[in-house]
C-alpha cells in the first residue's frame, strides 16, 4: 500500500464515544493547572507543561495499541494523563516522592512508565528521537513483532543534530516509528524565525523520504484518525513516518519564567484551544462542562491529600 | 584461567572479541554496534561476521545519536556493545553517554550497555585521553585493561553488569601479546584492582598502557637496587579503595604513574584520598593524614595539545627514567 492510498482510509475509523477524549485533555488541563498553583505556593520546582497542546498527546496515544510504546519530550504530563497512568503515581513521581512510578528521581522530565509503555522521555531537546529509532529498531529486528513507537517532540528539536541523525538512521532501516512534532513554534522563549528556516517541518523530511503530514494539531478528531492513518501505513512494514501538529502552547516555556509574547497575544491564541474546539463539537453545555471539572478537580484533590504525605524520594 | 593456552600471544583486541562472541552465544540479546562495524568484525573477529551476520549493525558517522540509538536498543531488552572507534569521538557522545545512558539507571531500570573507544596515537583530536573525564560522571563505569587476561575478564564481566562501562583500549598496546604471570591465579572480579609483588618498598599504582610498562620495568628497577608493588587499576571506576590503602599501609610510600594530563587527573583523586586517610565512601578509614606521613608523588602527561611527531608523542606519558628516578626518590 502506497503513503498516499491511506489518506482515503481516514475516515473510516469510528469514534469511541463522545467526550471521552474532551476528558481525557481536560484532566490534564486540570492537573497542569493545579500543579502549576503548587509550584507557585513554593512547593515544587519549576514544571514544564503542555497547555494547549494536549490534543495532540490525547488524539495520538487514543491511536496507538496498548501494545504499542511511546517516548517523549519534557512536557510529559499530558502525554501520561493521555495513555492513562495512574494519577497519584504521576503526581508522586512529578513531586519526587518514593511512590512515583519511578521512586521519585525521576520528575516530570525523565518519566518512564512500564505500565503504559512510556518508554523515556527527555529533558535534552532531540535526544527522544534517536532513543526512539532504537527501541524501535529492537521491536522490528530483535523482537519481531508489529508493535510501533510513537515519539513526540517540538519543531524546535527539528534544529537538533540528534534529529537529523536519527532521521537519517530510522529511515536507513526502516524502523516503525512515528515521529510526531508538537508544532508550537516555539523553542523555549525563542521564536521559530530564529530556529526553523523551511515553512515547518515536515519540508524538511523530504531530505529522509518520510512521508510527512502537517495538520491542525489542536482538532483532536483530526490528530487521531491522521495518527491511525499513519500507524496502519507504518504498522505495514514501510517504515518512518511524521505527524507534525500546528498547535499553539498557552502557557509559558517553564513554569516561574516570563513569556516573549504579549497578553493580548496570548489571548488571541487562547481561542484556538482545543477544549473550546471539542466542547462546541460536543455540544456540552457550560454546566455539563463545570460537572466535568468538578469531577476531576476532586479526584485531583484526593491524589495531591495522599501524595503530599508521601515520603521523598531516596537519593542515589 | 590464567594458564589458558588460548592466551598465549593473544592481543587485547582478540580477547575483547573473544568475551564478546562468548556472550553472543548464550545471549541473543546482544547487539555490536558502530561507524564500520561490520568492516571491523570483518577483519577482527571473521567468527562473529560468520555466525551473527544480523547482530551487526553499522551506523552512520553520527556518533551522539549511535549512543542514543543503542540506549534506545537497550529499553527495547538488548544488550549493546557501541564501538565509538576512537576516544576522541567521544566528545562527540558525551551528551548521549552522560546525560541519557548515565542517567537512565537512575531515573528508570538499570541496563547494561557498552561503549568501547580507544586511546589513538595520532595527533590532536586522535590521541586524547579521556578516562578521567569520565569517573567524574555518575553512572558510569570506567574500565581500562593492561592485558589480554584483564581485557577478557573486564569485557566479560561488563556485559554481565546492570551497568553503563565505558570500555577503553590502549592502542599502544592492543597489539601486545600476552604471557601467563605465575603470581595470579584466578580472574579478578569486576572492581578489583590486581596487585603485583607485594613486599616492595614503594606502592606504584597505575592503569592501562603505563601498567604494561610498570611491568616490563621490574628488572630494571631490580638491577638498580629498586622495588614496587604494582597496583593495576584495570577498572578506573568503581576504584579499588582497600587494594590501594592495603598497600600503601605497608609500603607508606606512593607513586601514581598517569598516561592521561595529569592537571585534574585520577592521581589527584588518588593522591588526596591517601593523604587525608578515607576512601570515597568513607568505609575504607586509613590512619590518620600527617602521622607518620605518607609519602607521594605523581608523574602524568603534561597539558598540552597531542603533537604530530612521533617521538614527541611518544614523550608526552613519563619515561622509564622518570619512573625509576621517583621510585627512587620515594623509596
Amino acid at each position: 500500500m502506497k503513503f498516499d492510498d491511506h489518506l482515503i482510509l481516514t475516515q473510516q475509523f469510528a469514534h469511541p464515544g463522545p467526550g471521552v477524549r474532551f476528558r481525557t485533555m481536560l484532566t490534564a488541563r486540570l492537573l497542569e493547572d493545579r500543579l502549576q498553583k503548587i509550584c507557585l505556593a513554593g512547593e515544587a520546582g519549576d514544571l514544564h507543561f503542555s497547555k494547549g497542546q494536549e490534543a495532540i498527546s490525547t488524539g495520538v496515544c487514543a491511536a496507538l495499541r496498548p501494545t504499542d510504546h511511546m517516548v517523549t519530550h519534557h512536557r510529559t504530563i499530558a502525554h501520561e494523563v493521555a495513555r492513562g497512568a495512574d494519577l497519584y503515581k504521576l503526581v508522586a513521581e512529578v513531586l519526587g516522592k518514593r511512590t512515583g512510578f519511578n521512586g521519585g528521581r525521576a520528575g516530570e522530565m525523565h518519566i518512564s512508565n512500564p505500565d503504559i509503555r512510556h518508554a523515556f522521555s527527555f529533558q535534552l531537546v532531540g535526544t527522544c528521537i534517536p532513543v526512539a529509532a532504537g527501541l524501535a529498531w529492537a521491536l522490528r529486528y530483535h523482537h519481531k513483532n508489529d508493535e510501533i513507537v510513537a515519539c513526540f517532540f517540538g519543531d524546535a528539536a527539528s534544529s537538533n543534530g540528534q534529529f537529523h541523525e536519527a532521521c537519517t538512521i530510522a529511515a536507513i532501516h526502516k524502523v516503525p516509528l512515528l515521529l510526531v512534532c508538537e508544532n508550537n513554534g516555539l523553542a523555549g522563549n525563542v521564536t521559530k524565525d530564529k530556529y526553523l528556516p523551511t515553512a515547518n517541518v515536515a519540508e524538511r523530511m523530504g531530505s529522509y523520504r518520510i512521508p510527512a503530514k502537517t495538520i491542525d494539531g489542536n482538532d483532536v478528531r483530526f490528530v487521531e484518525s491522521s495518527a491511525r492513518l499513519l500507524l496502519a501505513w507504518i504498522r505495514d512494514g514501510n517504515g518512518p513516518a511524521m505527524l507534525e501538529c500546528l498547535t499553539e502552547r498557552l502557557c509559558h516555556h517553564k513554569q516561574g519564567q516570563g513569556d516573549i509574547r504579549t497578553k493580548e497575544k496570548l489571548a488571541e491564541l487562547a481561542l484556538r484551544d482545543p477544549l473550546i474546539l471539542e466542547a462546541e463539537r460536543l455540544g456540552l453545555s457550560s454546566d455539563a462542562q463545570t460537572t466535568m471539572e468538578n469531577e476531576i478537580n476532586a479526584e485531583i484533590d484526593r491524589v495531591l491529600e495522599r501524595v503530599r504525605l508521601d515520603p521523598v524520594a531516596e537519593v542515589g | 584461567m590464567t594458564r589458558d593456552p588460548w592466551f598465549r600471544n593473544r592481543l587485547i583486541r582478540d580477547a575483547i572479541y573473544r568475551a564478546i562472541e562468548e556472550r553472543m552465544r548464550i545471549d541473543p540479546s546482544v547487539y555490536l554496534l558502530g561507524e564500520g562495524a561490520e568492516m571491523k568484525i570483518h577483519f577482527d573477529a571473521p567468527s562473529i561476521e560468520r555466525d551473527f551476520p544480523g547482530r551487526v549493525i553499522t551506523m552512520p558517522i553520527s556518533e551522539d545519536s549511535n549512543t542514543n540509538f543503542a540506549v534506545g536498543l537497550s529499553l527495547g531488552g538488548c544488550l549493546p556493545v557501541v564501538d565509538v572507534i576512537t576516544a576522541d569521538f567521544l566528545f562527540r557522545t558525551m551528551d548521549s553517554i552522560c546525560n541519557t545512558a548515565a542517567k537512565q539507571a537512575t531515573v528508570s531500570k538499570p541496563r547494561t550497555i557498552i561503549v568501547r573507544a580507544e586511546f589513538m596515537t595520532g595527533g590532536p583530536t586522535t590521541g586524547q585521553r579521556l578516562e578521567a573525564l569520565f569517573t567524574h560522571v555518575p553512572g558510569l563505569n570506567v574500565v581500562i585493561p593492561s592485558n589480554p587476561l584483564d581485557a577478557y575478564a573486564l569485557m566479560r564481566d561488563a556485559l554481565s553488569r546492570p551497568e553503563v562501562t565505558l570500555f577503553f583500549e590502549d592502542r599502544e598496546i592492543e597489539d601486545a601479546t600476552s604471557f601467563c604471570w605465575s603470581s595470579v591465579d584466578d580472574i579478578l572480579p569486576f572492581g578489583k584492582a590486581s596487585l603485583w609483588w607485594p613486599g616492595g618498598d614503594v606502592t606504584v599504582v597505575t592503569y592501562g598502557l603505563m601498567a604494561r610498562r610498570l611491568q616490563l620495568l621490574r628488572s630494571r628497577a631490580h638491577e638498580l637496587g629498586l622495588s614496587y608493588e604494582l597496583i593495576d587499576l584495570r577498572t578506573i571506576y568503581p576504584i579499588d579503595w582497600e587494594t590501594i590503602f592495603g598497600s600503601v599501609s605497608r609500603t607508606r610510600a606512593l607513586l601514581v604513574v598517569e598516561p592521561d594530563v595529569k592537571f585534574g587527573g585520577i592521581g589527584a583523586e588518588i593522591v588526596a584520598r591517601v593523604s587525608d586517610g578515607t576512601s570515597e565512601d568513607g568505609r575504607v578509614p586509613y590512619g590518620r593524614p600527617t602521622e607518620p606521613g605518607i609519602a607521594t608523588h605523581r608523574l602524568g602527561a603534561p597539558r598540552i595539545t597531542i603533537p604530530i611527531d612521533f617521538d614527541q608523542r611518544r614523550r608526552l606519558v613519563p619515561s622509564d627514567d622518570d619512573i625509576l628516578n621517583a621510585i627512587a626518590a620515594l623509596s
